[in-house]
């Protein structure tokens, strides 16, 4: 059987959503109080819209809650999402529940509520923005296990330290690895006699913010 | 200071949403000489107050954790949450509940449907259909029985 999905509240992002867990072919179910965002939601093909509103437990039952498997809360209110989540956990049992939350103070007390998973806009594009800043073009970060540990890709310039080094020979920070070199169409897994060229990418995990004390190591920058 | 230290630990509470519901039990509470901070987003929402009203009135989302914390709300004995939204009253009296280990914490809901999923957490919730229902019921059974003796 499918994997149900339900989105409640939430309009662009909810499209957006919708239509990318379809693609991946997960069975979605999404639920709004506002009838003409539902109208709107309807155009999208093989989504299911519910017009009502998701903090209310007939209306999560009426769209068959109980055989759900994942519920992603997405109104703009901490408040309704944390009573969407609480009530698909407790009354419809559904094994994981995501909230999307605007107060990042709220994230730890969300959690302790027991919701799987706590999504907070604010911080993500707030992290994104500033890691764009800094970064400029040279690297692209992706920030896992909320925030603790990033990947970041790595272009190597002619004029970066690192170029004709040996991966030994490199001062990286203890909590940074060099997971994967990129050369042209080769994947290298490095030891630590690699040798680091112009022109490499290279896959970086690293673990307590160290990313930036390994970036200007590597670049130079 | 001692002595005010003491007074204030014995019963402080603080009630959230300064409505006809708020403004009345704070009024009440403040007239038989307890402590009571209310806290409204809504400024112009404090003029429900009655005039003698001695506790203090804060300004600010009490979903907001800062504010509360600024409200003293580790002191505070009992938390009321009586705005006019269930959502809002749930995720107060969660954190009142959770966060704070306050003693008492009562929710009005005016929804009796999600009543149940907030028992088990310890919160004390007050539904105005429900007791409406019931006193309705009740004066109307007692004269039903006052027509039947006659």
């Amino acid at each position: 059987m499918k994997t149900r999905i339900f989105l409640i509240g939430g309009f662009q992002k909810t499209k957006f959503l919708a239509k990318s867990l379809l693609k991946k072919g997960y069975h979605v179910t999404a639920i709004n109080k506002d009838t003409e965002k539902c109208l709107a939601m309807a155009e999208i093909e093989n989504l299911t819209v519910f017009n009502g509103d998701g903090t209310k437990p007939f209306v999560l039952e009426d769209a068959d809650a109980y055989n759900a498997d994942i519920a992603i809360a997405l109104t703009e209110y901490d408040a309704d999402n944390l009573v969407i989540c609480e009530l698909c956990k407790k009354k419809f049992h559904i094994k994981k529940t995501v909230a999307l939350i605007s107060d990042p103070k709220k994230t730890e007390f969300f959690y302790r509520m027991g919701i799987d998973s706590v999504v907070c806009a604010i911080t993500a594009v707030a992290n994104i923005i500033e890691q764009q800043t800094f970064l400029d073009e040279m690297a692209t970060l992706v920030p896992i296990g909320e925030g603790r540990v990033s990947i970041a890709q790595i272009p190597i310039a002619a004029t970066a330290p690192a170029v004709g080094k040996k991966l030994w020979e490199i001062n990286l920070p203890k909590e940074v690895i060099v997971g994967c070199v990129l050369r042209g169409e080769q994947s290298i897994v490095p030891q630590g006699d690699t040798r680091i060229l112009t022109g490499d990418v290279l896959v970086l995990i690293s673990a307590n913010k160290q990313q930036m004390a390994a970036i200007k190591e590597l670049t130079g920058r | 200071m001692g002595l005010f230290d003491m007074e204030k630990k014995e019963g402080y509470t603080i009630i959230v949403g300064c409505g006809r519901l708020g403004a009345n039990l704070a009024s009440a509470m403040s007239d038989e000489g307890a402590d009571v901070l209310i806290i409204d987003t809504d400024e112009g929402a404090f003029r429900k107050l009655s005039p003698s009203y001695g506790g203090i009135t804060v300004v600010g989302d009490a979903t907001d954790i800062q504010i509360l914390r600024d409200a003293d709300i580790a002191k505070a004995t009992a938390v009321v949450s009586v705005t006019n939204n269930d959502n809002i009253n749930i995720l107060v009296a969660q954190i009142a509940k959770e966060m704070f280990h306050i003693p008492h914490v009562i929710a009005r809901l005016y929804d009796p449907e999600r009543e149940c999923v907030y028992h088990e957490l310890g919160i004390d919730t007050i539904c105005p259909a429900v007791l409406s229902a019931k006193e309705i019921d009740k004066i109307l059974h007692l004269q039903q029985v006052q027509e039947g003796a006659l």
